[in-house]
């Protein structure tokens, strides 16, 4: 029986920004590490995260059967195919998108918490019920935002929304980072995303074509391309998560190994 | 020696900057204890001038516990530079001859510490002092005078009942939009030289912005 087990709500404000990569990969990331992890699916209108963990063909039961007491909470995890530490509770049925109250998330997340190290909870966009449900039953959060204006501002609004809920510590991923358009000033630099947001940053993932191949394979990045430099990305955040001092790659560096991105890029193998 | 803290007054009514640095000098030399309690009073001073008191004070190896003021600028600054301060506010039986206070009676400054995020409203029936950023996306609303430690990029709203001689000051003054009693004004579109403090106010039935004046 876990004793310390964290609860981490992944949520962003603005639809598209990766919440649900980084859930799959965070989740791949901390099973390797040997901590036995949770991923739940809060998302339960528009659920993905079966998809992109190529899980969805396994799902028999979800959390609202659990709630209901049709099934036992181990009939509903489904366990990851090749990482056996991870595995996925699917919130509901999208049918039904009233079911769920903050109090029933509270009952998930406990009940969970006896079985797991991490729980990780993929936040819907927006921040009405659904942000609100998922936010009842965490203690931590990481707001995942790109270096786009509008994504920004929603990340802005979602962490005065966590600070008055009194959720700590909120910490900040910065998701889809291109140097070479940093370096030319045509996008929000590093420095005008936290001077805005104040928050810590967790990490930088670099924006890379390999995700949307992983994603329509269902094989998240980190379970087996280590060359790529979203899952070098995705590994590092996975290990500052548990207090290792790992330095923040720095954008400018990328750009002079290019080169050898673009070659690996062109070996990259789609299906 | 006395230990006990003593509290000395300064008195820099009028400006006359040579003389209070004597006065405050003079007044240090008689003093029996080594830990100062600065009371400010109603004036406003600027991060420059208590750096200059901390200075003096130093010269006669005194140490500044706290300051007080009435004034929220006083407090910003001193707070700033990492000093203990105590917000005083005045009896309304003071012999203060400002003009300003004259025409803006103010029941009571809100504080309000850390940033104001994206979609949070904030408002004050009186003087509205934030120390923190207000970022895009935010408004602050105040019956009186907004002062913002930090910078200002949403929309402000000063003298919200209809007060025009309110001002809004900040730190760094690029907001969405500024307004002052009924006068709305779009944010300028070239951000401001940095480390240079700005007011916005209305002169002549327009918003203007400018530095923002150290007396």
């Amino acid at each position: 029986m876990a004793i310390d087990t964290r609860v981490i709500l992944i949520c962003s404000g603005k639809g598209g920004v990766g919440k649900t990569t980084l859930t799959a990969n965070l989740g791949i990331s901390l099973a390797r590490q040997g901590f036995t992890t949770a991923v739940l699916d809060a998302d339960f209108g528009l659920r993905n995260l079966d998809l992109l963990l190529g899980l969805e063909n396994r799902i028999v039961y979800t959390a609202q059967e659990v709630l209901e007491e049709e099934c036992r909470l181990d009939q509903a995890l489904v366990k990851h195919k090749q990482e056996s530490n991870l595995s996925l509770l699917p919130a509901g049925n999208p049918r039904m998108l009233d079911w769920l109250k903050p109090d029933d998330m509270k009952r998930i997340v406990d009940m969970l918490k006896e079985q797991f190290n991490y729980v990780l909870i993929d936040c819907p966009a927006g921040v009405e019920d659904g942000f609100k449900n998922a936010m009842a039953a965490t203690q931590e959060a990481i707001v995942v935002t790109n270096p786009e204006v509008s994504a920004v501002r929603d990340a802005d609004r979602v962490i005065g929304l966590l600070n008055t809920n009194s959720i700590k510590p909120v910490q900040l991923v910065l998701n889809r980072v291109r140097p070479k358009m940093m370096a030319n000033q045509e996008m929000l630099s590093i420095d005008d995303v936290t001077d805005i947001l104040a928050l810590p940053l967790l990490g930088l993932v670099l924006e890379d074509e390999q995700v949307i191949v992983s994603t329509n394979r269902g094989e998240p990045l980190t379970l087996n391309s280590v060359n790529s430099p979203a899952a070098k990305c995705y590994l590092n955040i996975a290990k500052r998560l548990q207090g290792e001092d790992i330095p923040l790659i720095d954008p400018a560096e990328e750009i002079s190994g290019f080169g050898a991105k673009f070659r690996r890029l062109m070996q990259t193998k789609i299906f | 020696m006395n230990s006990k803290n003593q509290k000395i007054i300064i008195n820099i009514e009028g400006r006359n900057y040579p003389n209070w640095k004597i006065d405050l000098k003079n007044k240090l030399k008689t003093l029996k204890s080594n830990n100062l309690e600065i009371d400010a009073k109603n004036i406003d001073l600027s991060c420059k001038e208590i750096s200059e008191i901390i200075e003096i004070a130093n010269q006669f190896d005194c140490k500044i516990i706290c300051f007080c003021s009435s004034s929220p600028k006083t407090i910003v600054s001193s707070q700033s530079l990492g000093y203990k301060s105590q917000f005083i506010i005045e009896s309304s039986s003071k012999n203060t001859s400002d003009e300003h206070k004259k025409n803006l009676t103010f029941s009571k400054t809100h504080f309000h510490q850390g940033t104001v995020r994206s979609g949070e409203y904030l408002e004050s029936p009186g003087d509205l002092l934030i120390l923190g950023d207000v970022n895009p996306g935010a408004k602050v609303s105040a019956e009186g005078n907004i002062f913002i430690w930090g910078r200002l990029l949403g929309i402000a709203h000063a003298g919200s009942k209809g007060n025009s001689k309110a001002k809004i000051s900040a730190l760094q003054l690029s907001p969405v939009q500024l307004r002052i009693a009924k006068k709305v004004a779009r944010g300028p579109k070239e951000k401001p030289q940095l480390g240079l403090a700005e007011q916005a106010r209305i002169d002549s039935e327009e918003i203007i912005i400018s530095p923002l004046e150290t007396t």
